[in-house]
């Protein structure tokens, strides 16, 4: 993972990705949120954190957005996954899936200009993680 | 500040067309009401009944109000396995009432649920 990459200041290519990525999952978010139901509506709060997430200025997501956009990507394939284990065919169904599917190549695009290859970004995670100092116990309770 | 008015305005925009063609779900035909059509009802999240009773190798109606905003329709399958559907429909948002037109059934007990939510649902006894 590239230091210089994350701190590069966002593009207007850049923007236009975000925006794109926070609208998608708010319109199904949206849409799950009309179809009534605590599924759905569970559902409809993820977008809508994952779409914060994807932009709110805090140092600590702003660091992890790597984590954050494999997390939204992950949860919609899960939503896909959902529906392909129990369909129903009408529009608005095939609209959420196609905006679903549009998020998830949206997010790896981003995923790719901002942190570059996922698997070199999840395996130095994975050995910093590993590689972190061990901390003395400090003697308190 | 102008590039984050930008970022809300298209967001803005983006939300409000996945809103538009969110509320534009299709919807059976609707034939005019049979007086002897089965009567059926959806608020907040089931169905008015968990029994519906039809004449067997007759074609018959199924007048559905939708009392909720929620999207939902009448679905029939041969059993509560819901393998085989027997008749369909498109879901729909209400307030609205629609009238289904089912195609003769053998005897029988088949299954009925509303496929975006498939707890509601009861049985349709064919005789």
């Amino acid at each position: 993972m590239s230091e210089t990459r994350i701190d590069r200041p966002l593009s207007d290519v850049d923007i236009v990705l975000r925006v794109a990525i926070v609208g998608l999952a708010l319109g199904d978010a949206y849409i799950h949120s009309t179809l009534g139901g605590q599924l759905f509506t569970l559902n409809a709060i993820g977008y809508v954190v994952g779409a914060a997430a994807m932009v709110v200025p805090i140092a600590i997501a702003v660091r992890y957005r790597w984590l954050i956009r494999i997390g939204l990507a992950g949860y919609a394939a899960t939503t896909i996954a959902g529906w392909i284990i129990d369909p129903i065919f009408y529009s608005t169904a095939y609209l959420a899936k196609a905006i679903e599917v549009a998020l998830i190549v949206l997010v790896a695009i981003d995923f790719v200009r901002r942190d570059g290859n996922p698997i070199d970004v999840i395996s130095g995670a994975i050995r910093s993680l590993l590689t972190r100092p061990h901390r003395p116990a400090s003697g308190r309770a | 500040m102008k590039r984050f008015l930008s970022f809300v305005l298209i967001t803005i925009a983006t939300v409000g067309l996945a809103a538009c063609s969110a509320s534009s779900s299709g919807r059976a035909a609707e034939p005019s009401i049979d007086p002897g059509a089965l009567t059926i009802a959806a608020k907040d999240l089931a169905f008015s009944t968990s029994t519906l009773s039809a004449p067997a190798n007759k074609p018959f109606q199924i007048a559905f109000d939708n009392q909720e905003s929620a999207p939902h329709n009448v679905a029939i399958y041969r059993d509560s396995s819901a393998a085989e559907k027997v008749f369909g429909s498109d879901p729909f948002s209400g307030p609205a009432l629609v009238t289904y037109g089912v195609p003769a059934l053998a005897p029988g007990t088949y299954f009925f649920r509303c496929d975006v939510h498939p707890a509601m649902s009861g049985e349709l006894v064919v005789r």
